[in-house]
């Protein structure tokens, strides 16, 4: 447990660069700056670690990386997306809090790897603090000259400016993302192009989550076979995983891949109050639903959780006991995204606007015969038509409340009050 | 590039590589729907209406946004589209309205169209639906954007083509909301061309609000004739009325856009002011008469004054810029049938032993193509909008932009450098370019040249126009009553011949080419209009002039026509105080839309139009008018039965061209205060005068004289007060020395100082 991006955890002032080096830390940064390490190597060693991108998507970042048209002229960039905004999840916020310097290190190796001088960190507008505590981390690496021109004579240029965004859960979705850092309204663009071809004010970027960044320096200064033998078959190395709901201790925890739920709900203490366990969503509210029994036999890995029906995500795990109305929590989810759509594209402007509206009149016992017909029918409709996977998200969960709590829903209908609480 | 192929629903089709498969579809007629998808703006791929089935992707894709590659395949009509597009169309219509009866866009709206194909009878929407409130965004768009389904072609029309973003999406979700950012809301002069891209009933013509449907009217197609451009648009009518103009596609003209000006002039035509009996003044009172009387008396009238004296070189005809080829020729012909060559339209010149000839060598397609551009003495922005746009979408590409003006005017692209100075400063600025060009070139400097220094502006400029390949020189219509107006001109040609640059003349604008080409200027033994102003003539036809709008000198020219010894035939289309005070007889005549005729445009596009609607009242064509006086006067050659006789007749005439001043004389350095007059761009002729809802816009209203505050406290004004009869603005955007003009039609004064 925590041995990568957590492994200062325990150290006062974790945060600092001095405790960043004492372990380790600008190790492999310095052996670029000396020309000891080619990009090639470097791809090599992290195709070798089986990381994935830790954002969500599961994108192996070697193979990302490798993408870039590194020897094309003009600029490149590098963003890191810390625009942490999915319900649930909470992990990155801790990276930037205790250990940001790994974020540095991780994204000066991706620039310098796809030849991008500058890079961004897009923090989530909420987080002030973590803002703060990376913009601490930046001014000690250029003080201590790994950032900038021409680092330590090395011919090496990384320039790195950290970007608070201004609230919106879309701007998460990497083109939006680069939208908003270009001073844009936050909407995703369409792809393709792709941001490795046509990314930040046009150039070639590449765009990583910040649990991958803070990975990498670990990786390639233990190696990608020891990072890979952390996890499990086709999910190397450690994840953090964000538990939160109806547990004792909510907390993020990092944890080898592959590790059992029921071991991971250990950790946070067991359920809280002696409840029971009701429902699990594993990787944050946009990934399906799952009931207990099924939960408590899954392990934490892509293929485990994809097994028991789901997703891995973000490593969100959002733990439910018996007292969960699930037609208000899916009430709840729904609102979320009729909130957070950016309204551009057709589908999810509409789509989430109804979706909501029902499952609210639902819940305020207006329910009639058909809406769990139409429920189904409008997300199946937004799925897999909109500009990016907002919307996808927001159907997700719908199809997964009814096929596995359907009951609640028609009690909920029939009675115009909730089957839990009454 | 290799074409590759590609298979649509079962057929073969060749295409370009990485072309968008929208575009492959409509050039192979195969029908996708589509909303936010415009051609002439970027793509959005936001209203997911036009998703297709593309064999190996997971999702449907957009066809505006996939660009196609060798072997694909492609299902416009399988069950994966249609559910995918049905999907779409019944989550644009549950939030619509729905209240098409009561919509303007009714039987022209796009998502009415599409409804009828991909829609469903019932809705399984039970929930409320959204209300927008609206804003007013001025006097010429409606907007009603409860019914917007947020393509964004209006955000985009105006962050592309009009090059100012007025409008955009505000809030998320479905709070998403288009709206101008600005509570002045949207000032474009191009602003109306957002009701025609507007699928729906969100944005309508204002002024054709809850008028008719579509489908009543008839649509002729027809050329705007405010500019140098002779934008196509179609008039839509009804009872031979003009009810609304929308844009005629014409990519070597106007592409698709029309300027304001062009779209809203119509509404003129049923001002109350409109002129519609033939009158004469008889014992100093006016008389409403038939046609036979009122030309029989005009007939009468020269007969006495002129013809019967053998005096006849005691005629001067004049018309306005906006006439016809066909009214130009005949009025020509009928003045030199009788034996007089006073002929001229170039009423707003100060000085007319004081102009040169510079000719237009580019065309409207080719602006888009040059590298650098120089403009002299130009807003092209509002004088010609249709040129400017191509103007910009060349700066938008890379072109850089140097400018030569009076006065700091809003450019909707970027400038490489703006130089602001009075216009007797222009000519030396320009000489020192010219110099420095031909130091350049190793050519030796003439006499003129030899004495002026080469400022750092001048040698930018030269450096500039000598490094490009294809170059343009843009001279406008401020420097044309400049002290030395003939050397700026004269000094363009030179440096623009030594630098291998284009040159495009917006110095006189709307139909002053087909006047050049007609002959419609004085002959070697005629007089040009400032001379017959001064020569107590005994006769004068006068087509379409307004004098205190059109003449530099409007007093002199007032009292000129006022003597009571001489007999003045004025044709008008609306009427007019001063008119009346000085004619003996007024003749009512068909304007824009009700004649037919030929604008000649920059390109030398001669583009000939028939009538749209009948004249109103007792109003003719004037060149039917002409034609009749004609022959009432026993002139031969005027047998004609339809207008295209006489377009054949001037294509095959000579050109018949008066003379030009072509001396450079770099001497004039007054230090007087240099006025510039310019009509505002919606009062440059009577049509536009009458055209309510744009003298409401802010472009109507503009009606300020700019100047400095040194050159104010000169002039003994101040802010409050008036110059000339307009209300001064104290700016340092004006050059020193230097008074600019906008007069719109609250001030009635030429721009005589």
């Amino acid at each position: 447990m925590n041995e990568v991006c957590f492994k200062n955890l325990d150290k006062k002032d974790s945060w600092s660069l001095a405790v960043y080096e004492a372990s380790g830390g600008y190790s492999v940064w310095r052996k670029i700056l000396r020309g000891e390490l080619t990009p090639e190597q470097i791809i090599d060693e992290l195709k070798a670690s089986g990381l994935r991108g830790r954002g969500g998507a599961g994108f192996p970042t070697g193979l990302k990386w490798s993408f870039m048209p590194r020897n094309s002229a003009g600029q490149k960039y590098v963003v890191c997306n810390s625009d942490e905004g999915e319900p649930g999840t909470c992990k990155d916020r801790d990276i930037l809090r205790y250990n940001p310097h790994a974020v540095i290190e991780g994204m000066a190796i991706g620039g310098f790897v796809m030849n991008a001088t500058t890079g961004y960190n897009y923090i989530r507008g909420e987080f002030i603090e973590p803002f703060n505590r990376f913009e601490g981390a930046l001014k000690e690496a250029y003080a201590a000259g790994l950032l900038g021109e021409n680092i330590s004579d090395s011919g090496v240029d990384f320039n790195l400016y950290a970007h608070l965004g201004a609230g919106a859960y879309v701007c998460g979705e990497e083109t939006a993302l680069l939208e908003s850092i270009e001073g844009k309204k936050g909407q995703p663009r369409f792809k393709p192009p792709f941001p490795a071809n046509v990314g930040l004010y046009g150039k070639p970027t590449t765009i990583n989550n910040t649990e991958s960044f803070a990975s990498v320096a670990d990786i390639l200064s233990k190696g990608g076979k020891w990072f890979a033998d952390l996890g499990v078959e086709n999910s190397g190395g450690c994840k953090l995983f964000s538990v939160s709901g109806h547990v004792k201790n909510p907390a993020n925890f990092e944890v080898s891949m592959g590790t059992p739920f029921k071991d991971l709900l250990e950790m946070a203490g067991g359920m809280r109050d002696g409840a029971k366990l009701k429902a699990v969503i594993p990787g944050g509210s946009s990934t399906p639903v799952l009931t207990a029994d099924v939960a408590m036999a899954m392990t934490m890995d892509y293929d485990g959780i994809e097994k028991a029906g789901s997703m891995l995500g973000a490593g969100s795990v959002i733990v439910m006991d018996e007292s969960t109305c699930m037609v208000e929590t899916l009430t709840r989810l729904a609102h979320f995204y009729y909130d957070e759509s950016c309204g551009q594209c057709t589908p999810c402007r509409e789509g989430t606007g109804w979706l909501y509206r029902a499952l609210k009149r639902i819940t305020d016992g207006n329910g009639k015969d058909g809406d769990i017909e139409l429920l189904l029918n409008v997300q199946d409709k937004i799925m897999g038509n909109t500009i990016c996977a907002l919307g996808d998200a927001a159907a997700m969960p719908v199809e997964s409340f009814l096929r596995n709590f359907r009951e609640e829903f028609e009690y909920y209908i029939e009675h115009g009050k909730s089957m839990v609480k009454g | 590039m290799a074409k590759i192929e590609i298979e649509i629903d079962g057929k073969m089709v060749r295409a370009k590589p990485g072309e968008m498969l929208i575009s492959v579809t409509d050039r192979e007629g195969i029908s996708v729907p589509r909303f936010c998808y415009h051609k002439k703006l970027s793509v959005a791929a936001s209203c997911r209406m036009c998703l297709v089935d593309v064999e190996g992707a997971p999702k449907p894709q957009p066809a505006c946004s996939t660009p196609i590659s060798e072997g694909m395949k492609i299902h416009t009509q399988n069950e994966k589209s249609k559910s995918s597009q049905k999907a779409v169309m019944e989550f644009l219509l549950i939030n619509h309205p729905l209240d098409c009866p009561i919509c303007d866009q009714g039987g022209e709206c796009e998502l009415q169209d599409v409804a009828v194909e991909y829609g469903s009878d019932v809705s399984c929407f039970s929930e409320g639906k959204r209300i927008v409130a609206d804003n007013d965004i001025g006097p010429l768009i409606q907007t009603d954007m409860t019914r917007c389904i947020h393509c964004t072609r209006c955000v985009r029309f105006g962050a592309e083509i009009a090059g100012i973003m007025e409008m955009g999406g505000t809030g998320r979700g479905d709070h998403l909301k288009i709206e101008p950012f600005l509570t002045e809301g949207v000032t474009s002069e191009l602003s109306g061309n957002m009701i025609d891209v507007c699928p729906v009933g969100a944005l309508t013509s204002k002024p054709f609000r809850y008028e008719l449907r579509s489908w009543q009217m008839n649509s002729t197609s027809t050329i705007a004739r405010h500019d140098l451009v002779g934008s196509n648009i179609n008039a839509q009518t009804y009872k031979g009325n003009v009810k609304r103009v929308v844009s005629g596609d014409n990519d070597a003209v106007n592409e698709t856009w029309i300027s304001d000006r062009d779209r809203f002039s119509y509404e003129g035509l049923s001002h109350e002011n409109r002129l519609l009996e033939p009158q004469i003044k008889i014992e100093g009172q006016w008389k409403e008469v038939g046609w036979h009387v009122a030309l029989d008396y005009a007939v009468k009238g020269l007969t006495s004054n002129i013809l019967n004296n053998h005096q006849s070189d005691q005629l001067g005809v004049m018309a306005s810029k906006t006439s016809t080829v066909e009214e130009f020729y005949l009025l020509q012909k009928i003045a030199r049938e009788i034996g007089s060559e006073n002929i001229d339209y170039r009423l707003n010149i100060k000085n007319l032993d004081n102009t040169a000839k510079l000719e237009s060598n580019i065309k409207l397609g080719g602006l888009e193509g040059v590298d650098h551009a120089l403009i002299v003495g130009s807003n092209p922005r509002l004088e010609q909008p249709m040129i400017n746009h191509r103007l910009r979408k060349a700066s938008l590409n890379g072109t850089s932009v140097d400018v030569i003006n009076s006065m700091k005017f809003d450019f909707n692209y970027q400038l490489n450098s703006e130089n602001i100075i009075a216009p007797n400063q222009i000519a030396s600025t320009l000489a020192g370019v010219l110099s420095s060009v031909l130091a350049s070139v190793s050519i030796e400097l003439p006499d003129y040249l030899q004495s002026i220094k080469v400022s750092k502006e001048s040698a930018s400029i030269a450096e500039k126009l000598n490094n490009s390949d294809n170059s343009v020189i843009v001279l406008g219509e401020h420097v044309v009553n400049a002290e030395n107006s003939a050397t700026i001109v004269n000094l363009i040609a030179q440096i623009a011949k030594h630098t291998n640059s284009t040159t495009l003349n917006l110095s006189t604008t709307a139909n002053s080419l087909a006047a050049e080409l007609t002959g419609f200027v004085p002959g070697s033994k005629g007089m040009n209009v400032n001379a017959m102003l001064e020569s107590d003539l005994k006769a004068y036809i006068l087509l379409d002039i307004y004098p205190e709008y059109d003449f530099h000198h409007a007093d002199k020219a007032i009292d000129a026509l006022n003597d009571k010894d001489n007999f003045v035939i004025s044709l008008n289309g609306f009427k007019n105080d001063i008119v009346s005070e000085y004619s003996d007889v007024i003749l009512p005549i068909a304007a824009f839309y009700e004649t037919s005729g030929t604008h000649i445009n920059i390109n030398g596009d001669m583009q000939s139009f028939a009538a749209s609607v009948v004249a109103p009242g007792e109003s003719k064509p004037a060149w039917k008018v002409f034609k009749v006086l004609a022959d009432l006067l026993k002139l031969p050659g005027f047998n004609y039965v339809d207008s295209t006789q006489i377009t054949e007749e001037v294509s095959h005439q000579a050109h018949n061209n008066h003379l030009h001043n072509e001396n450079i004389d770099l001497s004039i350095t007054s230090d007087n205060i240099n006025i510039i007059w310019q009509q505002s761009p919606y009062s440059i002729d009577a049509l536009l005068r009458h055209s309510g809802s744009l003298q409401q816009t802010k472009i109507g209203k503009l009606n300020f004289a700019y100047m400095n505050a040194s050159v104010a406290k000169d002039l003994g004004v101040s802010a409050d007060s008036k110059y000339l009869g307009v209300p001064v603005v104290i700016t340092d955007a004006v050059a020193d020395r230097c008074v600019f003009v906008n007069a719109n039609k609250a001030t009635q004064t030429g721009g005589e100082s």
